[in-house]
């Protein structure tokens, strides 16, 4: 009895993960290369950090902590928040909800495709920064670690948004209106602790916070701190993810039906 | 096959869907008829796990469509009207794609992706993107990906809204096919003809509420005591048709193109007299025949919509699709 419910629960974490990725690679095959891509998960990114930091000495290990947190925010949370309003206005999102997977399944194929693209902009950047700056990263698992946690959060961030907009303008709009307060706030641009104490206590409620610092501890050297970083910046998946679920469930089963089909096709 | 019982969705006050119930046998092929907004979509959605009912109960092969939602779409092909595909991707990525969301291995999925796509005609297209396809060619391709997995029951929405004419009969042809090889059909489709040519048995429904259900000859013999004589004349005058509506044994006039449509229930006694009225009126009968009421006679009584209200719903509803592909 015992075996057989364990092998069933194997058989649906598989699918789960079969089906998930599956999702993940049609997302990436087809999303990735879009032109709102590059302009919102890239470009912007990367004008506002030049604007920031031309002209200013910034030392390496704050440089490093601070770029990668911000190129993961912007490239984990861009794909979805294009993906789903396209996917809506193509009706291709109907083609997912009629297939036998759980929104679960859904909500995770398409965070694992924003944090595979978030992860690899991360981490290109990462290492240009290492390359050019001359610096080193001491710990490179805990920095792998954070990114990946990190690019996570924020991807599941980009479809809670995208989930909760009617359509893309105001996704992107309403993402760009969450993502820049959090880049200043963050500790991007410098130490948390160099903030007055109002802005300190509401940048320990955004999750960039907990990625620059644990990047930070990763770049200087092994804290205790990462831990409680990671589990945050964890939390805050999980807290984003659910949500995301709960208000995809909510719109696909109510909103788009009186909207197409009680008031007619 | 299909179980539904006072099956209900509303939205505030307003009923979409009130109080369905029907059955659909293994195997049968069943037609859900309504004007637009009359609740065939909001019901097709309620059977495919898409939408909660209020109320009632929805089941398919026994699984119920709320409570074991995912088991019910393991059973179930769905094509909506919209040919909801990728664009960017071929036909065949397509179909590899939605065959790996259902779970069908590699090879099955290789050997029934090209089976599908060699009956629909696609074949030697399947790696074209899908985005330069005709619409025919991605409704076939939307209905292949459809019975990937080979589903026990097909929904089908509207499937052959706005094609041409070939790949209308292709697209009847194989889902005529696929009934007689044992699959259980439920079709929605504003073609009256198209579901007196397939269904079985098919369902009016208006306002939310099934207001008849049989089989399309059954239907059309409950208006037996009704025909139609069609009649044209050489020239059109604005007074022919209160001319003969003036007459006790018509029931109703409409016309249709250059012909009129005298509807009686003395077919014999009306073509006497509309050869009297011919010449008092000094005009000549081109054309004139009788014609047994049709399914679509059928559901404009039970709809309430004259023929100008059908030509404008159906006008309706090309504009607002093709607003939707715009």
């Amino acid at each position: 009895m015992a075996n057989h419910s364990s092998s069933n629960l194997s058989r649906a974490f598989s699918d789960f993960v079969t089906r998930g990725v599956c999702i993940a690679k049609k997302d990436a095959r087809i999303y990735y290369f879009k032109p709102q891509i590059v302009g919102f998960g890239i470009l912007i990114p990367a004008f506002v950090y030049l604007s920031f930091s031309l002209g200013r000495e910034i030392p390496p290990n704050l440089l490093i902590p601070g770029l990668v947190g911000m190129v993961s925010l912007f490239g984990a949370s861009s794909i979805e928040a294009i993906a789903i309003p396209i996917e809506r206005q193509t009706e291709t999102w109907e083609l997912l909800q009629i297939a036998p997977v759980s929104t679960l399944t859904i909500v995770f194929g398409k965070s694992l495709a924003g944090s595979a693209f978030g992860i690899m902009l991360s981490l290109i950047t990462a290492l240009g920064a290492v390359l050019l700056s001359g610096s080193t990263v001491t710990n490179p698992l805990m920095f792998v670690v954070a990114v990946i946690v990190g690019t996570f959060t924020f991807s599941a961030l980009g479809m809670l948004v995208a989930a909760a907009a009617k359509d893309m303008p105001t996704a992107n709009i309403s993402l760009t209106a969450l993502r820049l307060p959090m880049i200043f706030i963050g500790g991007v641009f410098m130490p948390i602790q160099a903030l007055p104490l109002q802005l300190r206590v509401i940048s320990y409620l955004t999750p960039l916070t907990y990625l620059v610092e644990a990047l930070r501890e990763a770049v200087a050297g092994p804290s205790i701190m990462f831990a409680v970083d990671a589990a945050v910046l964890l939390a805050w998946f999980i807290v984003l993810q659910s949500l995301a679920v709960l208000v995809l469930d909510k719109r696909s089963l109510t909103s788009r039906i009186t909207i197409r089909s009680f008031l007619g096709k | 096959m299909i179980d539904v019982k006072d099956l209900m969705k509303r939205y505030g006050e307003v009923a979409a869907v009130d109080g369905v119930s029907f059955e659909v046998a293994r195997g049968e092929f069943f037609g859900l008829l309504g004007p637009n907004g009359a609740g065939k979509t909001t019901t097709i959605r309620m059977l495919t796990s898409l939408t909660k009912p209020t109320s009632g109960s929805a089941k398919i092969a026994g699984r119920n469509c709320v409570t074991e939602s995912l088991a019910v779409k393991r059973k179930i092909g769905v094509v909506s009207e919209v040919s909801n595909l990728y664009n960017e991707m071929s036909a065949w990525e397509n179909l590899m794609f939605i065959g790996e969301l259902y779970g069908v291995n590699k090879s099955t999925k290789v050997e029934r992706a090209k089976q599908l796509l060699e009956v629909f005609q696609l074949y030697e297209r399947r790696n074209d993107r899908v985005i330069g396809y005709s619409k025919g060619m991605k409704r076939r391709v939307r209905i292949a990906a459809a019975l990937l997995h080979r589903p026990e029951v097909l929904f089908l929405d509207e499937p052959t809204s706005g094609l041409d004419v070939q790949s209308s009969r292709l697209i009847r042809s194989l889902v005529k096919g696929l009934n007689k090889e044992g699959m259980t059909i439920f079709l929605t489709t504003h073609y009256i003809d198209e579901a007196d040519q397939l269904c079985d048995r098919v369902a009016i429904i208006r306002q939310g509420k099934i207001v008849v259900e049989d089989s399309p000859e059954k239907l059309k013999s409950s208006l037996q005591g009704e025909h139609i004589v069609e009649i044209a004349f050489d020239r059109n005058r604005s007074d022919i048709e209160t001319l003969l509506r003036a007459d006790p044994i018509v029931k109703d006039v409409t016309k249709e193109g250059d012909k009129y449509h005298v509807h009686t229930g003395r077919p014999s006694d009306v073509i006497k007299k509309m050869v009297q009225f011919a010449a008092s009126n000094r005009l000549e009968i081109v054309s004139m025949s009788t014609k047994q009421p049709s399914l679509e006679d059928v559901f404009v009584k039970c709809t309430g919509l004259d023929a100008v209200q059908l030509e404008r719903m159906e006008l309706l509803r090309v504009v607002k699709a093709s607003g939707q592909r715009g």
